[in-house]
């Protein structure tokens, strides 16, 4: 944590090494969130860069009795909500559509492993896919950061009622995917 | 023959299983719930579904992005300081020229008028110099004009080309100057191999 601080009190001098010790430590949470809204590979990339750029621009804004991650999902899942609204798309997805590369590949796993897995990917790409970019979020929040309603509420800038309808109706809409499919 | 039959308090019970699955749910709600599940097929099969996708998501593993992100990105703010840079400079070199030409053409114009009026004030007859607010301006301008004219005399007729000379090379020395800053390369922050 003190570490971390230093980094962030050096990047604010404007020292980009320090900065660059802050997007090794959380490129994997930031990327993943992009990745599970947006849902391709590409874009994902795109949206997790685009995302430590305004990190960079606005640390000063950074207020450090908040979490630095937090702060930087905040950032991200608004970039991804604009960016899914902009595209005016919410990616419907079929059963024929490519899985991204990085789960075609895998050490040490048998090949009935892989395939299960990659279908389990595939179905997680698919439900996330039908939520709306709200709902989207909180789910992505709850299950893979572990956040509870008040921290989802935070770093989406809602409340915690909303968020609990939220997760609520999302729930109801996978669930609602599985049972067609 | 054979039609699922909704039950009319699915949409209160599905509240209810999404907090259990959150750990929001109180011990009497949540063996309320469990009870009415047990007999309610509808409500049981909303329950299955939602406990499947809830296992499914908290089973899938974080993904990382490919080797090399923090570089690209690295790289990125780089290009994106540097336009920023240009941006900034190329803003301040505009603002700069526009105030420097806008005090230009205030001294020019304001001696202009001023020997204007000068020459124009001092050819009236006496009557029509006194009183009212043009001509008083008239006047003031012209003093001034008077004032500019006699002061560029004075300097040349004392100093003569000495003096033109030091003050060409003072505002070129001081153009020189302006340019410098504006156009160096910023500044200790950036000297870290990144930039």
């Amino acid at each position: 944590m003190d570490q971390e601080r230093a980094w962030i009190l050096r990047a604010l001098q404007g020292d980009q090494a320090a900065f660059g010790q802050l997007v090794r430590a959380y490129e994997r949470p930031v990327y993943n969130l992009a990745h599970r809204m947006l849902g391709n590979a590409e874009e994902a990339e795109d949206a997790a860069q685009e995302t430590f750029l305004r990190a960079y621009t606005r640390l000063a804004t950074y207020q450090p009795e908040r979490k630095f991650v937090n702060w930087l999902l905040s950032i991200a899942s608004h970039y991804c909500i604009d960016r899914l609204r902009r595209n005016a798309r919410t990616p419907q997805l079929s059963l024929d559509d490519a899985l991204p590369p990085q789960w075609l590949t895998s050490d040490g796993e048998r090949p009935e492993q892989v395939v299960d897995r990659k279908q389990e990917q595939e179905m997680v790409r698919k439900v996330l896919a039908t939520l709306p970019p709200d709902y989207r979020t909180a789910v992505v929040l709850r299950y893979w950061y572990d956040m509870s309603y008040e921290e989802i509420a935070t770093t989406t800038g809602s409340t915690e009622s909303a968020i609990k309808s939220r997760l609520h109706r999302a729930r109801q809409m996978m669930a609602g995917q599985l049972q067609v499919a | 023959m054979g039609e699922k039959v909704r039950c009319e308090a699915r949409e209160q019970m599905s509240v209810s299983m999404s907090l259990v699955l959150d750990g929001q749910l109180n011990r009497d709600r949540q063996s309320g719930l469990e009870q009415h599940v047990a007999t309610c097929p509808d409500c049981q099969a909303a329950w299955n579904a939602m406990q499947q996708v809830s296992t499914m998501l908290a089973k899938s593993p974080m993904v990382g992005p490919s080797f090399g992100f923090s570089l690209r990105v690295e790289r990125r703010l780089a290009e994106r300081t540097t336009q920023r840079r240009q941006l900034f400079r190329g803003m301040a070199l505009l603002t700069s020229s526009l105030s420097l030409a806008g005090v230009g053409a205030a001294l020019i114009l304001v001696i202009g008028l001023g020997l204007a009026a000068w020459l124009w004030f001092g050819s009236q007859p006496a009557w029509q110099q006194a009183g009212g607010s043009v001509p008083q301006v008239a006047s003031g301008l012209g003093l001034m004009g008077k004032g500019a004219s006699l002061f560029l005399k004075d300097l040349l007729e004392r100093y003569g080309l000495p003096v033109m000379l030091l003050l060409g090379t003072g505002l070129a020395v001081t153009g020189g100057l302006w340019a410098w800053f504006f156009s160096r390369k910023p500044d200790r922050s950036h000297r870290n191999g990144y930039a």
